[in-house]
């Protein structure tokens, strides 16, 4: 049986409410095996985005452990496995409005400490994978929702991380392009043996998914 | 290129955008805040300079008197000249006289000078005739005494001394000198150039009977910025003279210009301050609007200082093409700096200032490295700190925030 490329156990997350403290997460546990799919539906306010970011390290739980598999290091703590353990792909894309297709990709691995010719050559590649060679150039405000996801999934890969979160990818596009996007993260998460945790409304596109479940009241359920 | 450099430059100046108008607007202000501060500094420099040279060309570097006219000065001319800081000394007198040319008339201040003296600063002044033809029979006046006398190189002027109204008899006008105009010289001080009359020590001597005697000696030294020090050293060794050191004959004026300088500094560095203050309310309002670009850096793994850096370098990068500008700005008013004050005083019919007020034919500059340097060093320590404290803000908040807010 393959290896955990991130676990979480016991998760506790609440927020402040007018009403008292609101329970978002009450002792979430997930494992997530090198190279499966699970995905994670939930109605909105369910918390399945701040379950994600506790998993990427974006934020901290009140209670819990996450650990994440670092390449070379080991399982650690998330916050230490941004951008080289653990890749990002948001529901509004986040690409940097001020450079093009293939600097945002190059910045995720420059951030990771490659050199800009490496880190180049990469983000070409990646960008070839997702079918937008031809768009490298080109600035987020030239391109279509659909490819802007495209180069945010050639972003959240470019460091090869073990782990992939995708938070709603499929959220801010039309039917037929959230399909192409959604066969297109799949097939490169499949090619390129990464972990995909898919968080999502879209009881079609978790379906998808080797592992499914559904947040419900703070308790992660297998759907 | 460090890739949070690169970020910062482009977040400065977006691509394919014609007028990024935040830099820009930006670096013009800083840019403004660095001339307004420098050009002060630089003309009130050359008012300093321009009145210390003054002071040193009208008096000397250091001007030797007594409590009456000195005996024996070209004896007491030698005796100094030879001390080694020293270059020269030179004995002068001066006082009024009355100068005509016919219809027109003035009172000038003479001065008998030693004309063969190579140190006599008037040289470098002449602007038509010769320095060397000054005798008992001709005279050098300043352009201003000319012009009003309305005469030239080559005319006659009538000169009255009051010892020559004392000497005449009782009852009788006395006869004037006739001196012909060999030099005429501008100093561009019209306090000088309106009164200045040169003539030869020995010719002073006859007309104002002085019987041998100097009013004082100007003394040259090899390095006049040590006018004190050596002012000290002769005084000691002559009591009976007095020893005055240039930066002592006007004190009080040129501490006056040095705190004059000092003051116009804070006033126009608050210039600069102000600029530095909209810099960093335009930056934490571009911070506030990138919170969510801050929150993805981070969530690609972007570190807590690269972060910072990313704001911090885009008010250090505005304060250093803002200075840059600044100093070309600078140098731009004041090499036109005439006609721009020409225009300003047309406008408000102030006439000519400069000349009237400050007594120059035209502005004043001096060039100090020490006060650009000075300028930048404020100037990107406090547009890099308009950048740092939004930046670090930014940086401290938690990515899940950050994105959430934005």
């Amino acid at each position: 049986m393959p290896d955990s490329v991130l676990r979480a156990a016991g998760l506790v997350r609440s927020y402040a409410s007018p009403a008292g403290p609101l329970c978002v997460l009450n002792g979430v546990s997930l494992d997530v095996r090198a190279g499966e799919s699970v995905s994670v539906r939930g109605s909105s306010g369910s918390g399945k985005t701040t379950l994600l970011q506790i998993l990427g390290g974006l934020d901290q739980p009140d209670a819990g452990v996450v650990e994440v598999l670092l390449p070379g290091l080991g399982l650690c703590p998330p916050r230490l496995a941004l951008g080289r353990g653990v890749g990002f792909v948001f529901q509004n894309y986040q690409l940097m409005p001020e450079l093009t297709a293939q600097e945002n990709v190059a910045l995720a691995a420059r951030i990771a400490g490659i050199d800009a010719a490496e880190a180049a050559r990469r983000a070409g590649e990646l960008l070839g994978q997702v079918g937008l060679s031809a768009r490298a150039d080109h600035l987020p405000s030239k391109l279509s929702g659909g490819e802007c996801q495209r180069v945010a999934l050639a972003r959240a890969l470019v460091n090869r991380p073990p782990v992939l979160l995708a938070d709603e990818p499929t959220g801010n596009l039309d039917e037929r392009t959230a399909e192409e996007v959604m066969s297109l993260m799949l097939g490169v998460v499949a090619t390129l043996g990464t972990a995909l945790v898919l968080v999502t409304h879209s009881r079609e596109f978790a379906e998808r998914a080797s592992r499914r479940y559904v947040l419900s009241g703070g308790v992660l359920s297998p759907a | 290129m460090p890739w949070f450099l690169h970020l910062a430059l482009r977040q400065l100046f977006p691509p394919g955008r014609r007028f990024p108008a935040f830099a820009t607007v930006s670096i013009l202000g800083v840019a403004l805040g660095v001339a307004s501060l420098l050009v002060v500094q630089t003309v009130m420099n050359g008012f300093g300079e321009e009145h210390r040279l003054r002071i040193r060309e009208s008096f000397g570097d250091c001007v030797v008197t007594a409590s009456a006219p000195i005996e024996r000065p070209a004896e007491l001319a030698r005796t100094l000249g030879a001390d080694p800081a020293v270059r020269s000394a030179s004995p002068y007198a001066e006082g009024p006289a009355l100068v005509r040319n016919g219809d027109f008339s003035a009172v000038a201040g003479v001065r008998g000078i030693d004309p063969s003296d190579p140190a006599q600063p008037a040289r470098r002044y002449v602007a038509f005739g010769s320095f060397d033809e000054i005798d008992d029979g001709r005279v050098a006046l300043g352009a201003g005494l000319a012009r009003a006398l309305r005469v030239r190189v080559g005319d006659k002027v009538e000169l009255w001394s009051p010892a020559m109204a004392e000497r005449a008899e009782k009852g009788r006008a006395p006869l004037p000198v006739e001196l012909e105009v060999c030099a005429v010289i501008r100093t561009g001080f019209t306090e000088v150039d309106d009164r200045a009359a040169l003539i030869p020590l020995r010719r002073f001597d006859d007309l104002w009977a002085l019987g041998g005697r100097a009013h004082g000696l100007t003394l040259r030294l090899k390095e006049p910025a040590a006018a004190e020090s050596v002012a000290e050293r002769l005084s000691a060794a002559r009591p009976g003279l007095a020893f005055i050191p240039w930066q002592h004959v006007k004190r009080n004026f040129l501490e006056a210009i040095r705190f004059e300088k000092t003051m116009l500094f804070f006033l126009m560095f608050i210039i600069t301050l102000v600029a530095s203050f909209s810099i960093g309310s335009t930056l934490f309002s571009a911070v506030i609007r990138r919170a969510r670009e801050v929150g993805v850096l981070a969530a690609l793994g972007a570190g807590r200082a690269e972060l910072v850096l990313i704001f911090a370098l885009q008010g250090l990068l505005i304060g250093l093409i803002g200075t840059l500008a600044g100093f070309g700005l600078t140098w731009t008013i004041l090499t036109f700096r005439d006609g721009i004050l020409g225009a300003v005083n047309r406008l408000f019919g102030d006439g000519d200032m400069v000349a009237n007020v400050y007594q120059f034919s035209r502005v004043p500059l001096h060039y100090d490295a020490s006060d650009f340097l000075v300028a930048a060093f404020f100037t990107l320590v406090t547009t890099a700190a308009a950048g740092l404290f939004p930046a670090i803000w930014a940086a401290g908040r938690k990515p899940s925030e950050a994105m959430r807010d934005a």
